[in-house]
């Protein structure tokens, strides 16, 4: 059987605490899509150098001594959430194979909404230089403006289109 | 003293390093809020089930009291943290989407590394799509200028919530009201997810309803924030000295003529010196009592003009207002006799340094009271003059 989950403002407290403890340590917020756009770096770089190269969204990535997609904070931090999420499903009796899908909705059509949906969400995080997690919490738990700009809008985002999925979820 | 946070490592290797730990904390706490649970997030936009909002808002408070507290105490040095810079449009426009997509997904890039970590087949297809998304975004970025503008539309600068406001709004009394403001929402939020249960039933895995925690987390929030606001320790040590624009003895003589009422005069010689000759309108640095006393009683915008006798230096002591303009007259004093007080020889062949002879002759006659056109043993005119080697003066 598995455990509930945890109250939300507990659950918000250890996120929160750990979101200090980045900083603290790290002198950095948590993020997630940096390591997408880093591996998609080094995806092209291998099948392509010289166009990758010259790619202005991602040659950012090579230049400099020693410098590697891969070699960056958030990339070993997202190893860890791997590990963390995977550490916290099995305690918690919650790892199994499945789909998450609401009663009136297929596998295959649920996958497809999965699918475009974290493509329009790379294409966001490309554009606004970070995710829920890079922007939305790192941003607002440094009071950084534009971090709070994003929030709002996410928020606006996701409730503009609600309805319109709802067959999804409901 | 510097700052004990962030910490400093002996190699880039061990920070590295602490980014799995940290992140595994991420992921640990993202699970145990049910965000591996694509249908548990999605409860947020069909009302039934508001953990996205709750969790979210309680971790951002919980870190911004404790970056603003332990900056108030002088523990953590936010000077040396990465803050998200502001491209505002780019901002607004990449949460909208990413809100689209959200809904969509039931996911975000984060969550959906912890929703396939615990073996869910939509979070894996999430993360595929994302990487879709960001080879999207790679591909088209040289491709579209539009792109590329609304990519870096905005300052870029970093700019924090309480600087926005037109009042001076210190950042933890910022914090003090998002908390009250959030606890507020908190109870809202949980009114209408009573009334969507209704129709839906609760989000999966709920526990038991547990209203009082939010007061157990974000009181003592509240509490902290208030005690850094009252006791904080202001961050000690010398301001950084202002630089110092060096002035042209001849265009400070012209300001001087027109009456320039913005116009301030220090001398840093010794009061012997000043008496026996000074520029119009100076005031003797020694005599002032505290400089920066005087400065500040100045409106913004004026402009201070330093010399000493012959070098000038090269800053001024931080501690003075930076609202105002400072400038050294190149070469001091003596360079005020020699281009100034003097007046030239007209010895230039084209019309333009004949112009320029002339004028300067007109501010020598100024100065000295007599009209002289021009004078055989003068020396030549230095007007273009390179640098004067500059040394530490006295004074100030």
């Amino acid at each position: 059987m598995p455990k509930n989950y945890w109250n939300p403002y507990l659950a918000g407290l250890l996120l929160g605490l750990t979101l200090l403890a980045a900083f603290m340590i790290a002198g950095q917020g948590l993020g997630a899509s940096a390591a997408p756009k880093r591996i998609v770096a080094l995806g092209c770089e291998t099948f392509n150098a010289q166009w990758a190269e010259s790619n202005t969204a991602i040659n950012k990535y090579f230049q400099g001594e020693n410098a590697h997609p891969l070699k960056n904070w958030l990339i070993l931090e997202v190893v860890g959430v791997l590990l963390g999420g995977f550490i916290g499903a099995v305690s918690a009796g919650r790892l199994k194979g499945e789909v998450m899908r609401g009663p009136r909705i297929s596998i295959r059509g649920r996958l497809i909404y999965a699918f475009f949906g974290g493509a329009i969400m790379g294409l966001a995080a490309a554009i606004g230089r970070g995710c829920t997690s890079g922007q939305a919490l790192s941003g607002g738990g440094t009071l950084a403006a534009g971090g709070w700009a994003y929030m709002m809008m996410f928020f606006g985002g996701a409730y503009a289109v609600a309805w319109l999925v709802r067959r999804q979820w409901t | 003293m510097s700052n004990l946070f962030p910490l400093e490592f002996a190699g880039e290797q061990f920070r590295l390093l602490t980014g799995i730990g940290v992140g595994f904390f991420f992921g640990f706490s993202l699970e145990r809020a049910g965000f591996g649970n694509a249908r548990k997030l999605a409860g947020q936009f069909y009302l039934n089930d508001m953990a996205v909002f709750k969790v979210m808002f309680t971790a951002v408070l919980v870190a911004m009291t404790g970056v603003f507290s332990l900056s108030a105490w002088g523990l953590l040095d936010l000077g040396e943290l990465w803050i998200n810079p502001t491209f505002l449009w780019a901002q607004l426009v990449a949460g909208f989407v990413l809100g689209i997509g959200f809904v969509m997904s039931g996911l975000c890039p984060g969550t959906s590394v912890v929703s396939m970590a615990s073996g869910k087949l939509d979070g894996l297809v999430t993360v595929l799509g994302t990487f879709f998304g960001v080879f999207v975004f790679t591909v088209l970025f040289d491709k579209l200028p539009a792109l590329r503008n609304l990519y870096s539309a905005g300052s870029g600068e970093v700019i924090l919530l309480h600087e926005i406001f037109p009042f001076k709004f210190p950042a933890l009394c910022l914090i003090m009201t998002v908390i009250l403001v959030a606890l507020g929402a908190f109870i809202f939020a949980e009114r209408v997810e009573k009334i969507y249960q209704k129709k839906l039933g609760p989000g999966p895995l709920t526990g038991p309803d547990r209203p009082r925690m939010k007061y157990y987390v974000l009181g003592p929030m509240f509490l902290i924030a208030l005690a850094a606001a009252i006791y904080d320790k202001p961050v000690m040590g010398e301001p950084e000295p202002l630089d110092l624009v060096a002035i042209e003895p001849l265009n400070l003589a012209e300001r001087i003529i027109d009456g320039d009422p913005t116009l301030v005069i220090l001398d840093l010689r010794s009061e012997e010196a000043f008496s026996e000759k000074n520029l119009p309108g100076a005031k003797l640095l020694r005599g002032l009592g505290n400089p920066a006393e005087y400065l500040s009683n100045l409106s913004d915008g004026m402009t201070v003009v330093l010399y000493d006798q012959e070098a000038t230096e090269s800053d001024v002591p931080g501690t003075w207002p930076a609202g105002l303009e400072y400038f050294a007259m190149r070469g001091g004093f003596e360079a005020w006799k020699r281009e100034v007080l003097t007046p030239h020889e007209m010895n230039g062949s084209s019309l333009k340094e004949q112009d320029f002879t002339r004028r300067q002759n007109q501010i020598a006659g100024f100065f000295s009271g007599t009209r002289v056109q021009s004078k055989a043993a003068a020396p030549p005119p230095a007007m273009s003059g390179g640098k004067k080697k500059k040394k530490p003066a006295g004074g100030c």
